[in-house]
């Protein structure tokens, strides 16, 4: 076995200690952590075939370097030239072949048979997704005392053994990632495959045939399946991921002591799993993690999520969700800009002086979004070695149970130990205003991100006090930005949402922006109309295509009228059609709370005024007065839907009563009442 | 089997009909404008899209809006087993945010076979709330939150709904809340910063329409003719009915009683009583059923307190009525006692009562909240010094002193 470790590695670790490795090239291939390979499964798997590095032919049996066009159900490679009939290009999207279409159809099929003498040798991807052998993701890579390579590989598994089994909507070339691990020897692997999640795999073409995909992660003990988390994000780590390469080689550098460290680490980790199944943990009190979270996952994927073909509107509804972060804040580029250039200039000073930034708007214009964004700008520079590093702390007022606890979270975040709210004050202030510190780590400059400031007020205001007196000591170190909401209305919401969708008529958009703008300039609203309309669009096509034949193509775009309706319903008080459908009783109550307004001009009257004004009412028009306590008790029914505001029953003939909405709308609702037509009179 | 037998049974059959929201509420769910639908079609969007979502069912008490969510949940759970969890809140036990989040992160817990801690502190919960978020969604679990009394959790600081919204449109989840109120201002009570994060999807559940009561009324009331029932008694019984249906005094009835209140529940109700009122022996409905059941449900608390009233207690409230009209505002036990000797002087009878039998009589009044104390200050005084004040209206007390005694 030649091998040679390419990691510069001292000697004198190889006295008892296991050596960490980050890249090893083995038996001519080259292993990083992270690889995923080929394991084999037993010792005597025939190891010794020669494992074909190209696919034969399914026709004519020979592999060949001419291209060949591979069936989406049976895997099987075909030259373009083998086909009958043959084709010029690999045709795009799915491609079935002929074998696999007549098996559908219920023929008999007969493959060609391979030339006597010469058998069909399988590839290691057809020995995978048979079962044959494993595929594993590295973790570590380590050398043992007796010189032997080993490594910790995180298990792959083929959807057949899953205790789900194969589902229909199943790829055939899916893994799924296992919670299991296990120490293997490098020995035993045979060579790179490679398994994307699902986005890379839709992209990849060329790649060979040793690509798989997988999107879910399988849990063992508990047989339930679940996403794999980083894939929702991925493509923001995407663009800096070179970036991170730099990163890992540089820590190669780094002494090994360090490595040392991360392998007791792994070992304390190893024995909390270890105490915890013995004692099972509560899952909602945190001591650094919940605990059991891993049941969570389904038993089956439900078949909706994979193949669901989406139509624009869905598309459109999708796109409109508020956790979608947009990949860019078309109105704000000059307040980012601002932002970004006050923390790197607070971070970059030399002495790096404390300071302070306070961001104020209405709520949903994009404070916090916007930071944050600047924030992971400002990381990918950092990871990029441009800036200094710093730590990063997020807090938001409303998710503190007291003002005070915001010194133990941020005590927290820094250093990661639990203290009291008032230890954590005292620690802080050592830290920041007497410039006390312990270790290299504390030396680099805080920024201190407080979402929602305004409930930070106490009656004494010592909490602000002290948060924004800690910047102004000369070692502080501290970059408090602050965001709130007051008065301060923005416009230009329209390009904002426009930038997210197309599945909207132009007018549309416009007028649902106009209309919030208008109102409140809340950019939450305007994606939330948007939302609703596409909704309500999405709610009509459905109806009808349910009722009638498919409604025809392309007529899916959100109108006028959609929108209108969404709008009406966000913006309107239905209160007015509550009036007009209420009961007969209700109706005269309400009727004669407006002629009693408009008599003594006073908006308050008690309930015995009323009542005679109702009685009075009643008879003039020969309708049977139907007595004080039901009379009350219809008082009370619409005191509850807050038509009008009312003291509590008991008060009785002493209760005070007023309308909750303006006399015009209760006589425009009830004006035109076809039950009672009299009503009119008294409005 | 005997005719009692029969009408038994049916008696049974009907009320556990009236019993069941499902069984009233399922007919009037078909069509694509009932809020059954539209209900559904939102939450079963979040599902199938797995996005966020916030509704708001709104209506006067009694129009069904809990039960239309319950049917629309139980008809989702059986359609999409196992990835649905909901999380029950009621405003009237969960206000408080603390207790709001444990509740909720017991009930994440018992549906998820967690072990829970009652210790966990209010940082610890809500952020295994987010966590328990973010797992469901990556494992295709909707979570759908129902706040029923919504108008309460918008009281204080309004944490809870801060945290669960703002949750939502951070984290990829799949949830939806929904909230239910009787206030039609629901909406305008939260904070500005919650009110930004909620979807302001609203429902409005309305009182059904005549035709609605009268489909209703034949739905609950007839009997089917493929049971256990003897067939022919079925027909006879739905024959009597149509008849009772028709009847002009019926709809008379009906239309007074629904005149004060027309929602679902009150006609329930009402109905409820009438077929506990149906004569086993005859084995039918009829008129008088419903007359018996309108006068037994249309009661007049305060007028019947009137008439019960002894002669003692009625002089005290003719005197204190004799004071108010003479406009002297403020009086109480004393003033009053001055004013019951000049009546008796001026009518005198046999009967004049101590102060002390007085005493005991007007304590009944205030009891009975015939009359009540003026304000809550000087719980130190004597029932005699405190200032008092008539809660019934001079018209009642008119009407109470008709009855046959005098």
């Amino acid at each position: 076995m030649a091998s040679k470790k390419k990691a510069a590695k001292t000697d004198k670790m190889s006295g008892k200690k296991r050596v960490y490795y980050k890249k090893v090239v083995y038996d001519g291939g080259e292993f990083e952590v992270g690889d995923d390979v080929y394991v084999k499964r037993r010792e005597d798997a025939n190891s010794d075939d020669e494992i074909p590095e190209l696919e034969e032919c399914r026709v004519c049996f020979k592999a060949g370097k001419a291209v060949m066009v591979e069936c989406d159900d049976c895997l099987g490679g075909f030259h373009l030239k083998c086909l009958k009939p043959p084709l010029k290009v690999v045709p795009e999207g799915d491609w079935i072949c002929g074998f696999c279409e007549a098996r559908k159809l219920g023929r008999e099929v007969q493959l060609p048979r391979p030339p006597p003498g010469k058998k069909l040798a399988r590839t290691l991807r057809d020995k995978l997704l048979s079962s044959d052998l494993w595929a594993a993701h590295i973790e570590s890579i380590w050398k043992e005392a007796d010189d032997s390579y080993w490594f910790r590989g995180q298990w792959y598994t083929i959807p057949e053994e899953t205790s789900a089994g194969r589902q229909p909507h199943n790829l055939r070339r899916e893994l799924y990632q296992t919670n299991d691990f296990a120490d293997i020897e490098m020995e035993s692997i045979i060579r790179h495959c490679y398994v994307m999640n699902p986005k890379e795999y839709a992209k990849a073409h060329d790649e060979g045939d040793d690509i798989f995909m997988c999107e879910y992660e399988y849990d063992i003990q508990w047989h339930s399946f679940k996403r794999l988390a980083d894939i929702d994000n991925g493509d923001e780590e995407g663009d800096d991921s070179d970036i991170d390469e730099d990163w890992k080689s540089s820590k190669d550098a780094e002494s090994d002591t360090d490595e040392d460290v991360e392998y007791e680490e792994e070992k304390v980790k190893n024995l909390q799993s270890r105490a915890s199944s013995a004692h099972e943990l509560a899952a909602n009190s945190r001591k650094g993690k919940f605990f059991g979270l891993q049941k969570i996952g389904t038993k089956r994927i439900p078949e909706h999520v994979r193949c669901h073909k989406q139509t624009e509107l869905e598309k459109a509804k999708a796109a409109l969700v508020l956790a979608k972060l947009p990949k860019s804040l078309p109105c704000r580029n000059k307040e980012m800009e601002e932002i970004s250039a006050f923390v790197k200039g607070a971070i970059c000073d030399n002495q790096c002086l404390g300071r302070c930034l306070y961001i104020h708007g209405v709520p949903g214009t994009g404070k916090t979004m916007s930071v944050l964004a600047v924030m992971r700008n400002l990381k990918s520079e950092v990871d990029a070695g441009s800036i200094r590093p710093y730590c990063f702390v997020d807090v938001n007022g409303l998710k503190l149970a007291s003002p005070e606890n915001i010194y133990r979270v941020i005590y927290e975040a820094l250093t990661g130990h639990r203290v009291s709210w008032k230890k954590a004050l005292h620690l802080l202030n050592e830290r920041f205003s007497e410039g006390k510190r312990n270790g290299k780590e504390d030396d680099r400059p805080c920024i201190l991100l407080i979402d929602e400031l305004d409930l930070l007020v106490t009656r004494n205001q010592s909490v602000l006090y002290n948060i924004l007196d800690w910047p102004t000591k000369p070692h502080s170190k501290l970059i408090v930005i602050g965001i709130a909401n007051t008065m301060d209305l923005p416009e230009k919401l329209l390009p904002r949402i426009s930038s997210r969708i197309d599945a909207f008529e132009k007018q549309a958009i416009e007028f649902a922006s106009r209309k919030v703008a208008a109102i409140s300039g809340d950019a939450r609203r305007a994606l939330e109309i948007c939302r609703r309309a596409a909704e309500i669009a999405d709610y009509h096509i459905k109806k009808l295509s349910s009722n009638h034949n498919p409604a025809p193509e392309g007529k899916g775009l959100v109108g006028m009228s959609a929108v209108e309706a969404a709008i009406h319903e966000m913006f309107q008080a239905p209160h007015i059609q509550v009036m007009r459908s209420c009961s007969k009783l209700s109706k005269i109550f309400l009727a004669a709370m407006v002629y009693e307004l408009y008599k003594t001009g006073m908006a308050e009257t008690s309930f015995e005024k009323l009542a005679m004004t109702v009685s009075c009412i009643c008879t003039s028009n020969a309708e049977a007065f139907p007595g004080w306590d039901i009379l009350l008790k219809v008082g009370c029914m619409l005191g509850e839907s807050r038509i009008i505001l009312c003291e509590p029953g008991a008060r009785h003939s002493l209760q005070k009563l007023q309308l909750n909405f303006p006399s015009d709308d209760v006589s425009f609702a009830l004006k035109d009442s076809k039950e009672i037509p009299w009503l009119a009179k008294y409005l | 089997m005997g005719i009692e037998n029969l009408a038994e049974k049916a008696q049974i059959l009907i009320r556990s009909r009236l019993c069941s929201p499902n069984f009233i509420f399922k007919p009037l769910s078909d069509s694509s404008d009932s809020n059954y639908s539209k209900l559904k079609f939102i939450i079963s969007s979040s599902i199938m899209e797995a996005c966020n979502n916030s509704i708001l069912l709104l209506g006067p008490r009694g129009s069904g809006k809990v039960a239309v969510l319950e049917l629309v949940l139980s008809d989702l759970l059986e359609e999409y087993p196992d990835t649905i969890t909901v999380i029950r809140l009621n405003g009237l036990l969960h206000s408080e945010d603390n207790s709001a989040l444990k509740e909720i992160a017991r009930q994440l817990c018992m549906e998820h076979h967690l072990l829970f801690s009652k210790m966990a502190s209010f940082d610890d919960n809500s952020q295994f709330m987010i966590a328990m978020l973010r797992e469901c969604g990556l494992a295709h679990k909707t979570v759908i939150f129902t706040l029923d009394e919504f108008d309460l959790f918008a009281q204080g600081k309004q944490r809870l709904l801060y945290s669960l919204l703002d949750a939502m449109q951070t984290v990829t989840s799949q949830a939806v809340v929904v909230g239910v109120s009787c206030r039609l201002d629901a909406d305008q009570l939260l904070e500005k910063r919650v009110r930004s994060r909620f979807s302001h999807r609203k429902l409005l559940f309305l009182p059904p329409s005549k035709e609605d009561v009268q489909r209703l009324l034949e739905h609950i009331l007839s009997l089917p003719m493929d049971s256990s029932l003897a067939c022919d008694y079925a027909a006879e019984f739905n024959e009597k009915l149509q008849s009772i249906l028709a009847d002009k005094r019926f709809k008379e009835i009906i239309s007074n009683y629904l005149n004060s209140n027309s929602t679902t529940n009150h006609l329930l109700r009402f109905l409820f009583i009438a077929i506990s009122n149906m004569e086993l022996k005859s084995g039918f409905l009829s008129l008088e059923n419903f007359k018996a059941a309108l006068s037994s449900i249309q009661r007049h608390p305060k007028q019947e307190c009137i008439k019960d009233c002894s002669i003692l207690e009625l002089y005290i409230l003719v005197c204190m009525k004799r004071l108010e009209v003479r406009e002297q505002n403020s009086y109480n036990f004393s003033s009053v006692m001055k004013e019951y000797k000049s009546v008796h002087d001026s009518f005198p009878t046999s009967d004049y009562y101590a102060q002390n039998v007085c005493l005991r009589a007007f304590e009944h009044l205030l009891q009975r909240e015939l009359i009540c104390f003026t304000d809550n200050r000087g719980h130190s005084q004597s029932i005699e010094f405190r200032q008092v004040k008539l809660v019934v209206s001079y018209a009642e007390l008119q009407e109470g002193l008709k009855s046959p005694f005098f």
